[in-house]
């Protein structure tokens, strides 16, 4: 039994591996942070495998690890920059973030919580019930991150499918 | 509602980098070794409650499935195949798919895993080879498809229609049979947009002596005229029952086998003879198949 379910969240990691680089991505924008988070997630997923109850669960189980896992790395990375000395000079709106008029660089300058909920939701298309489980948060909580983010995005919640 | 769709776009197009599914890989068996480290000492005990009880032989039998079972759980799962008797198994060893510039490609590449003693480093040899082949036949089918693609456009045709041609390009493989004697597989490569360059390549292992597997072994040591007379007869039949018209021997038809010519070993044991397309008849018959008994 236990066999089975290590061997079925080997197949949905194989199956699901591009997704995963994608929201992880989307989080650091560079490639070999991404692919290190990535491995992270599916060593500490295989590791504690044991900790996945309901096989059913397998998705957001494995999104709660990556996401933690991409909003630990982009905390180390903040804490290192403001170690450094320099890290005034640094600016904040790096290449490719002066112009915000695209939606999508927009969304990565929102809060991580924030940014999660709408990634989660409108780009891997995640019930909002579901976005609760994998951000451990209460649905109503969940409702009212993505209703402000979209406002802060100028998005008109009418129009938007939730 | 749109810019959300635009966001959701760019998100998709997102590149996926070359090795990501090696690093998927790297990072599960990276965990299952540790499982193993894990689960050795309980096997220890096992094996020591069995050698009292049952004997080594048995023992040292059911450490071999236990070790192997560990080992490969996770290619198992994601190939489907199933364990070739007790002696050897065939697996996914590396699988990845790609999808750029309208061009599909999925790859799968097996390897054969042998427990037998002394396999006459077979096992090593035959990876080797279908880990080259493979690899060597999917950069040929890209740049073959690329420079399709780049004529197609150089004369007119657009992108999109470029993208309405559907690229793919597929590299698997089909265990044929398996046995404890025997494992059969073939390994195959298709660009669905010519089938010129389709390469199917037939892998028949001796379990026993760590050989492969030849015609002369199964029929014995007439095999051409055995397989030939085989072969000419069902030709006969197949043509009246199927109305195959094969090409005669002076269009380029059927003349006779060597030691050369490709087969598998069928569940029954026996060579199956395989003509790949075009070989021995019209392309619409496609692969021709014939069975020998033995």
């Amino acid at each position: 039994m236990k066999q089975d379910l290590y061997n079925n969240i080997v197949t949905y990691i194989i199956e699901n591996q591009t997704k995963f680089y994608r929201l992880a991505f989307s989080y650091v924008h560079d490639q070999e942070d991404a692919l290190d988070i990535v491995q992270n997630a599916i060593c500490k997923a295989l590791e504690h495998y044991g900790s996945l109850k309901n096989e059913q669960a397998v998705r957001t189980w494995f999104y709660r690890i990556l996401v933690n896992e991409s909003l630990l790395f982009l905390k180390k990375q903040e804490k290192f920059l403001s170690n450094e000395e320099e890290a005034a000079d640094i600016p904040y709106d790096e290449k490719g973030y002066e112009t915000v008029d695209d939606l999508y660089d927009h969304i990565a300058q929102l809060d991580p919580d924030v940014q999660t909920i709408i990634k989660l939701r409108f780009f891997e298309e995640l019930p909002l019930k579901d976005i609760a489980e994998v951000t451990n948060m209460n649905l109503n909580t969940v409702k009212a991150k993505l209703y402000r983010g979209l406002k802060l995005l100028k998005q008109n919640i009418q129009e938007v499918d939730l | 509602m749109n810019q959300l769709q635009d966001a959701k776009k760019r998100y998709e197009e997102i590149p996926i980098p070359d090795d990501l599914s090696v690093k998927v890989q790297e990072a599960i068996e990276r965990s299952s070794q540790k499982r193993r480290e894990n689960s050795r000492i309980i096997r220890a005990g096992y094996r020591r409650f069995l050698s009292r009880s049952l004997g080594t032989a048995a023992a040292a039998m059911i450490v071999f499935t236990t070790l192997l079972n560990t080992s490969t759980a996770f290619a198992d799962t994601v190939s489907g195949l199933p364990v070739v008797g007790t002696v050897a198994r065939l697996l996914t060893f590396r699988s990845y798919e790609k999808n750029e510039d309208d061009l599909k490609i999925s790859v799968e590449i097996p390897s054969v895993e042998m427990i037998a003693e002394d396999t006459n480093g077979l096992e090593d040899s035959v990876n080797q080879e279908i880990l080259e082949r493979c690899q060597a036949y999917a950069d040929e089918a890209v740049s073959r498809a690329e420079a399709y693609r780049e004529a197609f456009l150089a004369t007119g045709g657009t992108e999109e229609e470029w993208a309405a041609h559907n690229i793919q390009i597929r590299v698997w493989y089909e265990l044929k049979s398996q046995s404890e004697d025997y494992l059969s597989f073939v390994v195959k490569g298709t660009e669905n947009w010519s089938s010129a360059y389709n390469r199917a390549c037939y892998y028949n292992l001796d379990l026993k002596n760590g050989t492969m597997v030849t015609l002369k072994d199964l029929l014995g040591d007439d095999y051409i005229q055995q397989a030939d007379e085989s072969i000419k007869k069902q030709m006969e039949e197949r043509a009246a029952a199927e109305n195959i018209s094969f090409l005669s021997p002076e269009e380029g038809g059927f003349t006779g086998i060597t030691a050369e010519t490709p087969f598998y070993i069928n569940e029954s044991g026996n060579p199956v003879i395989v003509f790949e397309k075009y070989e021995i008849a019209p392309g619409s018959a496609g692969e021709i198949y014939f069975e020998i008994e033995r």
